[in-house]
């Protein structure tokens, strides 16, 4: 992770279909180009516990598929290349950490939304407390940016 | 794997996911709710011999482009000073040569007036030039003749205005280029022989460029039009300082000037009109920067109009200096071995042979190359906004892998290369076709302008409408003397417009024929269908892809029957017998043949079938199902389904007859 030209070699990207995934493909892409390391864009469809687990729903799932479509124009727009994958688990950040691990990835980017209700704060979820403290490689936690900062 | 997820375990204990395929992602993105968009593998070819064909055409044309990767590029007056003018700088090349060529038949002194007559011809430009700024203000999203007579002179006018439009750029094209040529031999005399295909084949080599999607916008185009235009200034100031100067120059003998008062009677008006008339084209291209208005960065209007008078400015200093030099040194045109007038007057200026001559001869080459480059641009997307308003074919509109509208390239590459081959790539002999159509087209334009100005009344209208009035008048004036001075070869316009006239009449007619044929009312709902179907089924015997068909023909209707056409009865009684036994509730006809036709019958048993039906009810609609065995190579298709394709062709346009093709594919 010190040599500046080759940060990583393998990217896991989880995308959930909001407003940062645009942002992380583009910082990831960017990041990847000179090492062309790989990118693969994940996307977990939450399982509820009344379904069984491989029960036919990311598959007809518009949103599911458009999450991880956009991440691949966005990539493309990028200049770069990406792989995706959709997942069906009960928890979306271990489903991460393992796919991850499975893959052999140095790298996991997360994005970080923030909400503007109640005050203003960031979602933290249970997805990026979970990955951050299992997963099997360095992560990368990509905040949106706090609408003061904006203006 | 299961239906396309697989089951994973996880490093923890109850950690389970699974995997989905996504089997639409190698094809398809969704890119909003119910939208899918295509990606390349969606349209890549799924053969062999498709592929093969793909990568050739990927050698010559290049790669597919998405309609996004177009370019939006705008242009400064720089840039589009370069580009829009080439077509109008580049006619200095030949235009003097033109008004040359009608005088020497009169005597060598009756050249001098060809100064006298690139002045007239100039201050035409000027007229032209400010009635053009007033387009460009008042249409800036382009105001292309078609545009402006369609918007303000209705449809005849505006058809004709893009005959006349679509003639004149197959000109530019085949003219352009047979002057680059001739450029090039006045260079190197060794290569007069094969002129023809040196400019047909420049035409493929512009039209190999323009099918990969090359554009005028690029940089590339913006330099030969300057090194002609520094090249050929400094030639002027040369040359007027040793003629004025120097005192250097005309070229004519003693003998030649003492019979000038003489000759000069013997020139006629009639004579000088034609002189004018073969010099105006030194206008063309002048409209095209009034077409390309939304191409400059903004303010537009006001950019391309500033362009347009530098333009004017640029083209009458060169056109009158270019003249005035060929007058001062006494250059004769179809003399020098074959040299055209611009390059004698390069060669007089800068010494023959010499490296600057020869530079000169190239910049002139290539500009020309670039003239007819861009009719390349403007004669596609001309047919193809006919196309859109259903005047042309509608495969005119469509565009091909690298964005351009591949169907025009082609069409402008086939005349224009005709038109160069037929005048044995000699200029002066496509110059009286030249002309004629971009005054006519001027004229249009400019009255169309007074209509505009009439109705809007916008500020300024007064004397906007009177420059533009001028204007037409002008022009109007100078189609006439064009078209007569030089006739019959121009009179070919003249049927050539209405002709093309009346077939972009007849393609419209045809589209509006069918559009009211097939027009549904927006307030009709459509129910499920309430006629009746029956299902025929001609069949060659009893195998696997006559029982798919009838399978088939069970799933659309109850009504199903099988017909069998032969000479042998005895055969045919076989086959009832089996048939009954193992196709039960699907009637077998036998349809005995001794004259051995097979789709006579079959099409003569369809309209029996129909006469039998009671008068009062509603025909039902006849699926006729064809069982067609695929064959696995293309050489062995010539073995199969050849009654069934005679058959599919007699059955083409019955009426209540939808034909259905079930193919059987083998498994292996």
């Amino acid at each position: 992770m010190t040599d500046r030209q080759n940060v990583f070699t393998r990217a896991i990207l989880g995308v959930g279909g909001g407003p940062m995934d645009r942002a992380i493909v583009r910082l990831s892409a960017a990041l990847a180009r000179p090492s062309r390391a790989e990118l693969v864009a994940v996307h977990v469809v939450e399982m509820d516990w009344t379904l069984p687990l491989d029960a036919d729903l990311a598959a007809g799932s518009e949103d599911a598929q458009r999450a991880l479509d956009m991440a691949e124009e966005a990539a493309e727009d990028a200049g770069s290349t990406l792989e995706t994958v959709l997942l069906q688990a009960r928890n979306v950040g271990a489903a991460i950490v393992d796919e991850a691990a499975e893959r052999g990835a140095d790298l996991i980017v997360l994005g970080l939304p923030y909400r503007t209700r109640f005050g203003g704060d960031f979602d933290m979820s249970r997805t990026v407390p979970y990955v951050l403290k299992n997963a099997p490689c360095a992560v990368w936690v990509v905040r949106q940016a706090i609408p003061s900062e904006e203006t | 794997m299961i239906g396309g997820r697989r089951p994973l375990t996880g490093r923890k204990p109850g950690d389970r996911r699974v995997r989905v395929e996504r089997p639409h992602s190698t094809y398809f993105r969704y890119t909003g709710q119910g939208m899918l968009t295509a990606k390349r593998a969606a349209s890549a070819p799924t053969t062999a011999v498709g592929r093969a064909v793909a990568g050739v055409r990927g050698l010559f044309i290049g790669r597919p482009l998405a309609s996004e990767e177009e370019s939006g590029e705008r242009l400064s007056k720089t840039k589009a000073l370069a580009i829009f003018s080439s077509d109008a700088i580049s006619s200095s090349a030949y235009a003097t040569e033109e008004i040359l060529r009608v005088l020497l038949p009169v005597g060598v002194a009756a050249l001098l007036l060809s100064v006298q007559i690139s002045i007239a011809i100039a201050l035409l430009l000027a007229a032209v030039a400010f009635s053009y700024r007033q387009v460009c203000l008042a249409y800036p999203n382009g105001g292309g003749s078609y545009t402006v007579s369609k918007v303000n002179l209705g449809r005849t006018v505006s058809l004709v205005a893009a005959s006349a439009l679509l003639i004149d750029y197959v000109l530019t094209v085949s003219v352009s280029t047979s002057s680059a040529v001739e450029q090039i031999v006045s260079a190197a005399p060794g290569l007069h022989d094969v002129q023809v295909f040196i400019g047909v084949g420049a035409i493929a080599l512009i039209t190999i460029g323009n099918l990969r999607g090359l554009r005028e916008a690029g940089n590339i185009f913006a330099i030969p039009t300057y090194l002609f235009v520094v090249a050929a200034l400094i030639m002027i100031g040369l040359g007027t300082y040793r003629i004025l100067v120097l005192g250097e120059g005309s070229g004519y003998t003693e003998a030649d000037l003492e019979a000038t008062t003489t000759t000069l009677e013997g020139v006629t008006i009639l004579l000088v009109l034609r002189a004018f008339a073969a010099g105006s084209v030194a206008l063309t291209g002048t409209e095209a920067i009034a077409t390309g208005v939304p191409a400059f960065k903004p303010p537009e209007s006001r950019n391309a109009a500033t362009t347009l008078l530098v333009m004017a400015v640029l083209l009458a200093i060169l056109f009158i200096g270019i003249t005035f030099l060929a007058a001062g040194f006494g250059i004769v045109p179809g003399e020098g071995a074959d040299k055209t007038v611009i390059a004698q007057v390069a060669e007089t200026v800068y010494g023959a042979g010499s490296i600057p001559f020869y530079l000169f001869s190239i910049f002139t080459a290539l500009l020309l190359f670039l003239a007819a480059n861009t009719s390349f641009n403007a004669f596609p997307r001309l047919l193809a906004i006919l196309g859109y308003d259903g005047f042309m074919p509608r495969q005119m509109s469509f565009r091909g892998d690298r964005l351009a509208f591949s169907y025009g390239i082609i069409v402008l590459a086939i005349g224009a290369s005709i038109l160069v081959a037929a005048a044995g790539g000699e200029t002066h002999l496509l110059i009286p076709l030249y002309a004629v159509g971009v005054f006519i087209d001027f004229t249009i334009s400019q009255s169309g302008m007074v209509r505009h100005w009439l109705t809007t009344r916008a500020e300024g209208w007064r004397w906007r409408l009177t420059i533009n009035a001028a204007g037409a008048v002008l022009t109007g004036g100078v189609a006439l003397i064009v078209t007569f001075a030089k006739a019959p070869t121009s009179l070919l316009v003249l049927v050539l417009i209405p002709s093309l006239v009346l077939l972009m009449s007849f393609i419209r007619r045809q589209y509006d024929a069918q559009a009211s044929e097939l027009e549904v009312q927006s307030d009709a709902v459509f129910e499920g269908p309430q006629r009746q179907q029956r299902v025929v089924i001609p069949v060659n015997g009893i195998n696997r892809s006559v029982i798919q068909s009838v399978n088939f023909g069970r799933t659309l209707a109850s009504d199903v029957r099988a017909v069998y056409v032969s000479d042998d009865v005895a055969a045919a009684e076989l086959l009832r017998r089996r048939w009954e036994h193992q196709v039960p509730g699907v009637p077998l006809v036998i349809v005995e043949s001794p004259y051995r036709a097979i789709v006579g019958p079959v099409v003569a048993y369809l309209d029996v079938l129909d006469r039998a039906w009671p008068p009062d009810v509603e025909a039902p609609v006849t699926i006729v199902v064809l069982p067609e065995y695929v064959a696995r190579h293309w050489w062995d298709r010539l073995l199969y389904n050849q009654a069934a394709r005679r058959l599919k062709a007699a059955l083409v346009g019955r009426p209540h007859t939808v034909i259905a093709d079930v193919p059987y594919r083998r498994e292996h």
